[in-house]
């Protein structure tokens, strides 16, 4: 076992009966299984397929991974881009510090309720999400160290018919070096309707871990819009993993731009239980010095007549690594799937790598099923018919590579966030550009 | 759905249509005892006529294999092989050394003829030399003296080693070593015979050079090893072929191919690959367990791989090319075709090394029955490779809904220049079409066969027209190429 | 030549034909014209057979035998011809090599022998010219990136090589502006023969200012209502299908 595993195991051990609803003899009994399956497996290497491209092990080895402390009270509110970019939106504003619950929010509407993990864990369903784990152990059995380990995160659980008011924004703080791990719960009941952001950054801390578990369920037609944004300290590691089960004729979307880490690693998983639903895995990845950004994305047509469609953007600078892994699977019988899935990157630099695993796995023929996968630097062409028309090199390739960015955001079906998020592509130009200068 | 259904019949007839190459020939053999140790592996070798390098060679390879494991990646699914109840050699038995046709067993000849495959010279299509591989040894080479004339050596591979060692010794494991997979390693111990092509530097081979490999003996392996050089500037045009007779058992192929493009050369290798694919039960069939791979090792090389894969219970197989030199070119056009429970994991890895290097993939899989099939790619740009293209194409099929078909590509870049773009797609044949063909009076076996060529088109218009024919009978076309 | 009597047709749990009687004559050209969803081509693929429509009540003869109990095929072949209002791509397969396929299956059917590249090459090319289908439209795949004029045209030359009995045109005017609708038109005009009849389904009369019917019905709510002269298409083009549809 690697140094890093085995602090994870020793933690594990050091904090078993302080750990968050501990008087659930099944929680209990799970978290110990987890540790166990963990400690018999260890972190995941690169001769597995799934990790084949990304060494986080590596990086634990150099991390700070005890856990990072537990913090109440008033914190300094960090002027980050990363949390300003959905300013626009009038919004609920949830803080995590430290991957800690700091507030709770009091002007809900009827319906809708927000509480702690430690809370919410008692009850029926939150069991069910978290037993189920969708098909995330197959990929990593990294979210066994977040089942024994979770410590706080956020419950959103909507009534039927619910349509959350506002948009609930998630702020994630790091304000102290080490691990946190957190577990976010999302149940909308059937017809419900929530649209939540989330921001990472740190706010103080430099060496950390950064990990998350998010489990959503959605009823039969009920929407759920999910929009991140992880601007991580430059040191920092990032680990997310979203499953989604997604019930008849419900709508699912997801949008992930990556900025920050020296490694993150987000991972999806969605599951379609329910015929007639959709689901939308979208991100922008933008990094550059030594950065290396993973998306994995898994979306399993379990059943007929959904659809799905995956979009990756990427633009990687100096010596920074990109990843993309991507699987479509149809079971056999989810006849009239439609599944999509592109990956498209941009190197900017001699130094600059991507990798890209587009795969299809189909068990039934009447579907409608495609990839695609470019890698390529920008168009030599476009550049100089821009700059043939007066446009300087820098803003010629901004341009470019802003339009190029722009295909990804327009797939955010939120207004507000959409130009929020232009303008973060925008600030990390003005830095890649001045350091060019 | 009577037209699904209709379909589907279809297809399992055009696809499926009864195994031709199933018989057997009854000849005496001499075989190698049953089973694998250094005993076999001196007994092949001592067959031979081996010099003592080669038999070291080999036993290296063996004492590696012992230390190794099956592969377990690809998607395919197969009970586990007895490596020790197979033979590792079956010949024929006849006068020591041919010298010309006429010595050859009659049966033989006749076994070829069935198979479509005059060892006649004078029978012959113009324009192409055949060697012809009966279980571990080739039989016969025809048209020898008339390539040697212009310097071109195509032998057997067990001659080549007696007559041209010391271009064996050079380039033999030079692209595929020893220790490159469990497969090829263990074919390193155990290959039996295969075909040897040297085309000497600015030589145009004046014929397409073929060989046709055939599976005779029950419950033995075939190992063939075949290694073509280009020198500088040269050309040379390869076609293979392969069937073997229906048998209840599970049969093992486990060949090596080894390419080597000089400067300015170029190897177009064309397969059939027909090997028996089972019963509709899925009993027998042969596991082809391939590894075929081209070096571009000169400036402005170029090495191009078709396949039409139809044949063998399980195929497992990826014609790569190393695209070392600057501005060489690595091209693979492939059509795979699965049926009742046959399992197909195939593709190609295009390594760019070198600069300018372009490579393009074509890959078109039909799936039909309760067959698994798989296109598993890699396309890898090093970082000194400046100006790469890839252009890669997946294209697959499904007939039916108890078939599958996967898509497995690996795409990696760490050079800013190169420009990569993957597709793919993957569909049905659809009731549209087929109504549409058949209110033009097209019955429906031929609208489909009609349509699956459409399909397959661009990797059809690859093949030489010798291979052509052959192609669209098993793809199930008829009229591909007659008019227009 | 055709004999429908009192067809009555669904579409899965709908009933779309609700008796319809029509006798079509050898050299006759029958114009159905009627709004949207009247049943227009619903008929036109009963006739030519293609599956989903389940035939609840009625008969159509054709030349004599049961028309329905023949495959799509059999159909073709004994030279039922349907103009699709929307051709369908088929990628990879060229025209030429289609055009081949179906020619050579319809003559193997009617006992003719199998046409030689030369010769078949000869005679699409004496077919194709007053089309003005190119050499270069024919080495195309099949409808695969032809404009609504190019299909049309594919559409009347395959109608030209098969010499069907029993043409059936669906809406071949949707898509055309006025001239490639006179080469449409012209085409079809050329194939008027005595042994031949034909259907002409449409939804304006402006197509039969060009191709000229003997007979006009209207169809509505799947049933014929009206039955008359080349002139009915002219009335109904005044007053519109209002007092139809009513």
């Amino acid at each position: 076992m690697t140094d890093a595993a085995r602090t994870f195991v020793e933690t594990y051990e050091r904090e078993r009966d302080g750990l968050p609803a501990n008087g659930l003899d099944w929680l209990v009994a799970l978290r110990d299984k987890a540790i166990a399956d963990f400690a018999a497996s260890g972190l995941p290497h690169r001769r597995l397929e799934d990790w084949r491209y990304t060494d986080l092990a590596r990086v634990l080895e150099k991390a700070t991974l005890s856990p990072a402390p537990s913090r109440q009270g008033d914190m300094a509110w960090p002027d980050a881009s990363a949390i300003k970019v959905f300013d626009a939106a009038d919004r609920y504003i949830v803080i995590f510090v430290n991957g800690v619950l700091q507030s709770k929010l009091s002007d809900l509407p009827v319906g809708v309720s927000v509480s702690s993990l430690g809370d919410a864990l008692s009850a029926d369903w939150a069991k069910v999400l978290v037993e189920t784990r969708v098909s995330e152990a197959q990929a990593t059995n990294v979210t066994a160290i977040n089942l024994a380990l979770m410590r706080d995160g956020l419950v959103l659980d909507l009534a039927k018919g619910v349509k959350l008011d506002k948009p609930l924004h998630l702020v994630h703080l790091a304000v102290d070096d080490g691990a946190s791990h957190r577990r976010n719960l999302v149940r909308l009941d059937d017809g419900a309707e929530a649209t939540v952001y989330e921001s990472y950054v740190g706010a103080g801390a430099t060496n950390y871990f950064a990990d998350v578990v998010t489990n959503v369920s959605l009823g039969t037609e009920a929407r759920l819009m999910h929009i991140k944004v992880q601007d991580e300290a430059a040191d920092a590691i990032h680990l997310a993993t979203l499953t989604a089960m997604l019930g008849a004729r419900s709508y699912f979307s997801s949008f992930t731009m990556t900025l920050g880490s020296a490694l993150s690693r987000n991972q999806t998983f969605v599951r379609f239980d329910g015929e007639g639903a959709e689901a939308h895995v979208n991100g922008a990845t933008a990094l550059r010095g030594r950065q290396h950004g993973d998306q994995f994305c898994i979306v399993d047509h379990a059943v007929p007549g959904c659809a799905s469609a995956t979009l990756f953007r990427t633009v990687l600078d100096d010596a920074s690594t990109g990843v993309f892994q991507g699987k479509v699977v149809v079971r056999p019988h989810a006849q009239k799937t439609d599944g999509r899935q592109m990956s498209n990157a941009l190197l900017l630099s001699r130094d600059a790598a991507m990798n890209a695993k587009p795969e299809l796995e189909i068990y039934a023929d009447d579907v409608q099923c495609a990839h695609g996968s470019t890698i390529g630097e920008l168009n030599r062409e476009a550049l100089f018919y821009l700059r043939s028309r007066g446009i300087d090199e820098q803003s010629a390739r901004q341009l470019l590579i802003s339009a190029f960015l722009d295909e990804a955001f327009e797939t955010v079906p939120d207004e507000a966030a959409r130009e929020g998020l232009r303008a973060l592509a925008a600030d990390w130009f003005r830095l890649t550009l001045k350091e060019d200068a | 759905m009577v037209a699904v259904r209709e379909t589907v019949e279809t297809v399992h007839k055009v696809a499926g249509e009864k195994y031709k190459y199933g018989f057997s020939t009854d000849i005496e053999s001499e075989r190698a005892p049953i089973g694998l140790s250094e005993d076999t592996i001196r007994y092949i070798s001592a067959k031979k006529d081996e010099p003592q390098w080669m038999l070291d060679w080999r036993l290296e390879a063996y004492r590696r294999w012992l230390t190794m494991d099956e592969p377990t990646w690809a998607k395919v699914e197969y009970p586990p092989i007895d490596f020790q109840s197979a033979y590792y050699y079956s010949a024929p038995k006849q006068k020591a050394k041919l010298d010309s046709l006429d010595q050859v067993d009659p049966k033989l000849l006749e076994t070829y003829k069935k198979l479509g495959i005059p060892l006649l010279e004078q029978q012959m299509l113009a324009g192409v030399a055949v060697d012809a591989v009966f279980d571990s040894v080739s039989v016969v080479t025809t048209f020898k003296e008339k390539l040697r004339e212009v310097g071109v050596i195509f032998c057997p591979f067990s001659e080549a080693v007696r007559e041209h060692p010391e271009l064996v010794q050079k380039y033999l494991g030079s692209v595929v070593p020893t220790s490159d997979n469990y497969y090829a390693t263990l074919n390193s111990a155990v290959f039996s015979d295969g075909s040897f092509v040297y085309i000497p530097p600015g030589v145009r081979c004046p014929m397409e050079l073929s060989t046709y490999f055939r599976i005779n003996e029950a419950q033995t392996g075939q190992f063939e090893r075949t290694l073509i050089i280009a020198d500088k500037g040269a050309y040379v045009s390869y076609l293979e072929g392969c069937t073997a007779p229906q048998r209840d058992e599970n049969q093992l192929h486990a060949a090596v191919v080894e390419l080597i493009a000089h400067d300015d050369a170029e190897i177009k290798y064309s397969t059939v690959q027909n090997w028996f694919p089972g019963d509709e039960n899925g009993k027998g069939g042969i596991y082809n367990f391939v590894t075929k791979r081209g070096d571009c090792r000169g400036n402005r090389s170029k090495i191009s791989w078709t396949q039409v894969e139809t044949g063998s219970a399980v195929t497992w197989k990826y014609p790569s090319c190393i695209l070392r030199g600057d501005d060489s070119r690595g091209e693979f056009y492939s059509i795979a075709i699965s049926n009742h429970y046959q399992q197909v994991d195939s593709g190609t890895k295009m390594i760019h090394l070198g600069k300018n290097t372009s490579s393009r993939i074509i890959s078109k899989g039909i799936s039909a029955g309760r067959s698994s099939n798989t296109y598993r790619g890699l396309v890898s740009v090093h970082k000194k490779a400046e100006g790469v293209r890839n252009f890669t194409q997946c294209d697959s099929l499904l007939i039916g809904d108890q078939s599958s078909a996967h898509t497995v590509p690996y795409i990696e870049a760490k050079n800013p220049t190169a420009i990569l773009e993957h597709e793919a797609t993957t569909s049905k044949i659809s009731e549209d079409q087929l109504f549409y063909c058949m209110q033009r009076g097209i019955p429906a076996e031929e609208a489909v066969a009609l349509i699956v060529n459409g399909f397959c088109r661009d990797v059809l218009q690859q093949l030489p027209m010798e291979f052509a024919v052959e192609a669209q009978k098993l793809v199930g076309i008829s009229l591909e190429g007659s008019v227009g | 030549m055709l004999e429908i009597k009192n067809l009555h047709a669904k579409v899965g749990d709908k009933e779309i034909l609700k008796g319809i009687d029509l006798s079509v004559g050898a050299g006759e050209v029958h114009a159905i014209m009627g709004p949207n969803g009247s049943g227009k081509s619903t008929l036109s693929y009963l006739l030519s057979g293609r599956e989903g429509y389940e035939v609840t009540k009625g008969s159509v003869t054709y030349k004599g035998q049961d028309l329905l109990a023949l495959s799509v095929d059999e159909r073709a072949a004994a030279g039922v011809f349907l103009a699709f209002q929307y051709p369908i791509e088929i990628p990879g397969v060229t025209t030429m090599t289609f055009l081949k396929a179906a020619l050579n299956s319809v003559r193997k059917a009617r006992g003719e022998d199998e046409l030689d590249a030369p010769r078949f090459l000869k005679l699409v090319r004496e077919k194709a010219k007053p089309l003005n289908v190119a050499d270069d439209m024919l080495k195309r795949a099949l409808n695969v990136g032809f404009s609504g004029g190019e299909k049309k045209r594919a559409e009347i030359l395959q109608m030209s090589l098969l010499e069907p009995s029993l043409a059936i045109l669906d809406e071949t005017d949707s898509g055309l502006d006025i001239d490639a609708l006179k080469v449409v038109a012209d085409g079809v005009n050329a194939l008027r023969s005595p042994d031949r009849a034909m259907i002409v389904i449409t939804h304006y009369q402006r197509l039969l200012d060009y191709i000229v019917p003997d007979i006009v019905h209207v169809l509505s709510k799947g049933k014929i209502v009206r039955t008359g002269g080349k002139e009915l298409a002219g009335e109904l083009e005044r007053t519109g299908y209002a007092e139809f549809a009513a």
